[in-house]
């Protein structure tokens, strides 16, 4: 047999167990995104968060896809920002800052059994996150 | 009803175009596991990552933490990595990991791709390069740092 094959075999199973993973995320936080926009709930939440999402250059409603991404993951993420309908650059400063910092509460366990000061890099991360968001959009600002 | 209805749908569309990107990414993931000691071993010594730290950090720059924490984990304990170096390596990854698959994930709903990736590289190695030359940071791990701010071995 080709040795390839058990290779193959391992990471076509593991794309379809992190699929399934994803899908048990995405549908139930795109739903109630839905359900949320249907209620008219939206307005009331993106006013709420203007003041803070306003130093990233975002609107107030993606303030639930942040929140989202850091306590739960990307794909949780990305099921509350796909809804929202977004310019490509209000997606691409959340994707810089979600990149920086998510699943922090898997991802601190992690760094923690690497033996490195876990709470400091948790801080670590969550700054960077906010500095990147804030450098970025100073950035779009500047050249666009 | 209709709404739910719709919004499963979109969903569920949401998630075959992610399938599309996460099953050929995995199945890479493995061949690239598979010839892992056929990485180069490249110094990234100007940000005090030497070429024992280089296996950990490509890992997690290509796979990202949660995927690769098996070959991080095991790569800075086996390889006598010293803490000062595994404190870079995670700082450095913190800020630029999985930069494949998240990057992807986020082109699929909108997101620019090569500011996405040129951002986070140039920021992990602007911010790894000045912490590694801080004061504060060697003072933490060595009592007595060089002239120039590094740890005389």
């Amino acid at each position: 047999m080709n040795p390839l094959y058990p290779t193959l075999k391992r990471g076509f199973l593991n794309g379809i167990s992190i699929t399934y993973k994803m899908v048990k995320v995405i549908v139930p936080c795109y739903i109630a995104i839905e359900l949320i926009k249907h209620f008219g709930l939206i307005e009331v939440i993106s006013t709420f968060f203007k003041p803070c999402m306003g130093i990233f250059g975002l609107p107030g409603e993606s303030a639930l896809g942040l929140i989202a991404g850091y306590f739960i993951n990307l794909y949780a993420a990305i099921a509350v920002i796909a809804p929202l309908q977004l310019s490509s650059k209000d997606m691409t400063t959340i994707a810089l800052m979600l990149g920086i910092a998510h699943s922090l509460p898997i991802e601190t366990g992690v760094t923690r059994q690497t033996g490195v000061n876990a709470w400091l890099m948790l801080t670590a991360r969550v700054v960077f996150s906010l500095f990147a968001g804030i450098v970025i959009n100073l950035i779009w600002k500047l050249f666009l | 009803m209709e709404i739910i209805l719709v919004a499963l749908k979109d969903s569920l569309a949401l998630t075959v175009k992610l399938l599309c990107i996460i099953l050929p990414l995995s199945i890479s993931y493995e061949f690239l596991k598979h010839r892992q000691s056929a990485i180069e071993k490249k110094h990234f010594a100007f940000l005090g990552i030497s070429g024992k730290g280089f296996v950990p950090l490509v890992t997690g720059i290509i796979i990202g933490l949660t995927y690769g924490a098996g070959v991080i984990i095991y790569s800075i304990r086996t390889s006598n990595t010293s803490k000062k170096e595994a404190f870079l390596i995670l700082l450095f990854l913190s800020i630029c990991h999985a930069i494949i698959e998240d990057t992807l994930i986020f082109v699929v709903i909108g997101a620019n791709g090569l500011v996405l990736i040129g951002f986070r590289f140039a920021l992990a190695m602007i911010l790894t390069y000045l912490i590694y030359r801080s004061r504060l940071f060697n003072a933490q791990f060595d009592c007595f740092p060089g002239k120039d701010g590094r740890i005389e071995q």
